[in-house]
């Protein structure tokens, strides 16, 4: 703040003025009043005093200003200044002896006047003062009181006003209120962000709007995040639906489902003002993602669950101190040879809390993440996993590498590798008999960051899986870049797979690709022996999931080590993908993909077209940079959606008509490929691209390649080209 | 000229003197200064060639002046004619024009 101040400070610490008077003895007068306490500057006519502040501008603080002066009046000069961005805001206190001149000058944006015959000197050094206050403290408030992007509040501030509201108004209902738009990243992603800006400024305009005609006051908190405090009982459906109207003009279908909202009605004014809106945000949470629900309320029922939350981090401490939490192992099998073998084993934890029972990771897993306790939490899991492995070590002169989970949070911890080979001097063992589970969402921000840590842990010997593939925004192209040394496949991955009507399609593809990556993969989630054959089939080297044990306490575990140690066959230590020696069934997809993209299509989407599942891929014109941009369930309604979101409106009918899943595969009937152009509108005009859809392989009735590219260059030349033509030809007739 | 010239003369001396910080050295050099001042023989020629406007912005001018030093005398008739002016009333203005050279006679002789 005082830096600010600073700046309206001339060299010697006072502020300078600027006195416009053409006479003599006025400015006198003046310069007598004013000299001690300030740095004067002085202008005869209306011409000097613009040349003055704009000489200035910046240092200046005040204007005295004379309305009628020669060459160019005071009022003129007002007049200019004020319509000069760079002049417009110096405040200007006007002389005058005319009365109606006063209205007048107020009306033309004089922040004050004084009389002629100038009043006492202390009248006229209070009033300097009070708009030189009035003014830096606007200044030093707009500067700080707004998100740059939307003009809208910031949420400091608005917390500030928020509770200086409450403190004016204690009796007066008030709700808390969350804004949230639904896959804003993907908006940015594909429109750009100039785009997603645009998105969110439009809807910052609506909901200010909406919410100042209730009474309320609304910011944006961060990112797509809008908060709203208002007067209780509001129609929140309206607002909501006048908030989405700021993004459904030029996209007019449905649009509402851009937005989700939730809302912490009648809130308890003795909850500090952060946690008001942290009850908004998990009443907008639980609509995330639902179309047929926008708006989330706090209710009792989640209420009862932050008290649960709020309980299992107060016990936290507890837990860890009186051994609550316990480590379960659930093996690992290696399936590709002839039967199966003990592999390794992954540690999960397991909370047995004396009043709660057992309580599920799902619950408390997250909370930990969110508040840091997650590291303890982690470090406990090392120690024990490791204590295990030693004590089976001991027992069976065998070893069983356990997998433990890193959490983002140690991620970020420079100290991570010497607390991992401290928990490993501690119980004697080496950086292969402790493995490392990675999330992928760990590794989609900050990725450099994450890249650094993970090839440091390689290098000094750990092993480092990649847990959940599939299931978030796989970089494969990341994946490329930093060697890992097993890829797990997500249950739900798994799960939706082997569902009814559901596909391996997209697991053989992924195994596919692993494979070009030479990383073995492991499936989660195995429950059957239906499931455990296909996926052998498919070339996936280990399974872990409850056809063989669910996860189980060391002591239930140890049959699998006894057993395995029966079994006299040599397991290397580090496993090698064993489709080397029998080559599986390849599937042939990522061939395809690759071809595909090597034709120069912007963007590949492999479909199912009995479940409508997709794969779209990306590649910025190199196969090596080969990326999962996205995969989902319903190809016909994801995929189109967000086309349809951009399209042309001369295009609508025609793409609309021919995307239609029945009439695309009337189109493919045989083995003709189908080719469309369409324009999408990218900031402001319309672009050309082309799609061309095929069958995936000639006898292949179930999977479908789609190509986008970006056609715009070939097409403004040929239409150049014949322009020129066309010109020619007139030329020539004449 | 002293101060007390400046009463004799009718000037509301305190009121001047209080604008100058009371600094009597200040504000009898001012008022001194005020006797090369042109704009008198400028509002009586615009007033003798009927150009009320230019006969407007000298008195308002000197009107100004005049009330800041407090000199009484002269602040008052001079208000009176600028006001008039303002609004070009139809007024009598060569002789409201003379009573004013009268006493700004008198105060150049001080």
């Amino acid at each position: 703040m005082l830096k600010s101040h600073e700046k309206f400070h001339s060299e010697n610490g006072k502020r300078l003025l600027l006195i416009a008077d053409d006479e003599f003895i006025n400015r006198e007068i003046l310069r007598e009043i004013l000299q001690n306490d300030y740095e004067l500057l002085f202008a005869e006519n209306g011409e000097e005093t613009l040349e003055v502040a704009r000489r200035s501008k910046g240092v200046l603080s005040l204007i005295i200003l004379d309305l009628k002066m020669p060459v160019m009046s005071g009022t003129d000069a007002l007049h200019a200044m004020r319509a000069d961005p760079e002049l417009a805001n110096i405040p200007v206190i006007v002389a005058t002896s005319d009365q109606n001149a006063e209205v007048e000058s107020l009306h033309l944006g004089a922040n004050d006047f004084i009389s002629k015959p100038y009043p006492q000197a202390n009248v006229i050094h209070a009033r300097i003062q009070r708009a030189i206050e009035l003014h830096e403290d606007r200044l030093i408030i707009t500067k700080t009181e707004r998100d740059e992007l939307t003009g809208l509040f910031n949420r400091e501030y608005f917390y500030q006003y928020a509770v200086q509201f409450d403190h004016h108004h204690s009796t007066t209902d008030m709700d808390a209120v969350i804004v949230d738009i639904n896959h804003f990243r993907l908006i940015n992603e594909r429109f750009g962000t100039n785009y997603g800006n645009e998105v969110l400024r439009c809807v910052a305009n609506e909901l200010l709007s909406a919410v100042r005609e209730a009474g309320g006051i609304v910011c944006r908190s961060e990112a797509d995040t809008f908060m709203a405090y208002c007067p209780h009982g509001q129609d929140y459906k309206t607002i909501l639906e006048k908030a989405s109207r700021g993004i459904a003009d030029e996209n007019a279908e449905d649009t509402q489902t851009w937005l989700r909202m939730g809302v912490y009605e009648s809130v308890d004014k003795s909850l500090e003002i952060e946690r008001r809106f942290d009850r908004a945000q998990m009443a907008a949470d639980t609509v995330r993602g639902s179309f047929a629900t926008r708006i989330g309320i706090y209710d009792s029922l989640l209420h009862e669950k932050e008290l649960y939350s709020e309980r299992l981090i107060d016990d936290f401490a507890t837990a860890i101190k009186e051994q609550q939490f316990q480590v379960y192992f659930q093996p690992k099998f290696d399936i590709q040879s002839e039967i199966p073998v003990l592999v390794s084993a992954e540690a999960l934890i397991r909370w047995n809390h004396p009043t709660l029972g057992m309580v599920s990771p799902g619950a408390f897993i997250p909370l930990f993440e969110e508040n840091g306790l997650i590291q303890r939490l982690d470090i406990f899991v090392w120690r024990a996993a490791a204590a295990q492995i030693k004590d089976w070590k001991t027992r069976y002169n065998f070893v069983v590498p356990v997998s433990v989970n890193v959490s983002r949070i140690d991620m970020y911890d420079p100290h991570l590798d010497s607390i991992l080979l401290g928990v490993l001097q501690e119980y004697d063992l080496s950086t292969n008999e402790l493995l490392l589970e990675i999330t992928e969402s760990a590794y989609t921000q900050d990725s450099e960051q994450i890249i650094d840590t993970v090839s440091n842990l390689r290098n000094i010997g750990f092993q480092v899986e990649m847990d959940d593939f599939g299931t978030g925004y796989s970089s494969l192209n990341m994946l490329s870049s930093l060697p890992l040394d097993a890829l797990k496949l997500d249950m739900q991955f798994i799960r939706s797979a082997f569902a009814e009507g559901g596909d391996t399609k997209m697991i053989e593809i992924i195994i596919d690709i692993a494979d070009y990556l030479s990383v073995p993969v492991i499936a989660e989630g195995v429950e059957t022996e239906e499931q455990l054959v296909a996926l052998r089939d498919m070339g996936c080297d280990r399974v872990q999931g409850y056809y063989f044990s669910p996860p189980v306490p060391a002591g239930e575990f140890e049959k699998f080590v006894a057993e395995r140690n029966e079994i006299d066959v040599a397991v290397p230590e580090k496993l090698t993908p064993s489709r080397e020696i029998v080559p599986p069934r390849r599937s042939g997809a990522f061939g395809e993909v690759t071809h595909a993209l090597a034709a120069g299509f912007d963007a590949i989407f492999y479909v199912d077209i009995e479940s409508d599942h997709y794969v779209e891929f990306t590649s910025q014109g190199k196969p090596e940079n080969l990326q999962i941009e996205n995969s989902g369930s319903n190809f016909f309604e994801d995929a189109w959606g967000l086309l349809f979101e951009a399209i042309y409106p001369d295009d609508e009918m025609r793409v609309g008509l021919n995307t239609q899943k029945n009439t695309l595969l009337l189109q493919l009937a045989g083995h003709h490929p189908f080719y469309m152009t369409y324009r999408i509108v990218e900031n402001g005009r319309p672009v050309y691209h082309a799609m061309k859809a095929i069958k995936a392989r000639e006898n292949d009735d179930h999977h479908i390649v789609v190509g986008i590219s970006n056609i715009n260059m070939q097409i403004q030349q040929a239409l150049a080209d014949m322009n020129i033509r066309t010109k020619r030809t007139s030329s020539d007739i004449y | 000229m002293t101060l007390d010239d400046l009463i004799a003369f009718g000037a509301n001396v305190d009121e001047g003197l209080g604008r100058c910080m009371n600094n009597e050295g200040f504000y009898l050099r001012l008022v001194e200064s005020l006797k090369g001042e042109k704009g008198f023989e400028s509002l009586k020629a615009a007033i003798d060639a009927g150009d009320l406007d230019a006969a407007f912005e000298a008195a308002h001018a000197l009107k100004g002046v005049l009330g800041n030093l407090a000199i009484t005398p002269l602040f008052e008739p001079m208000s009176e004619i600028t006001e008039l002016l303002r609004v070009k009333e139809d007024a009598d203005y060569p002789a409201l024009v003379d009573a004013i050279m009268l006493k700004w006679n008198e105060f150049l002789a001080l």
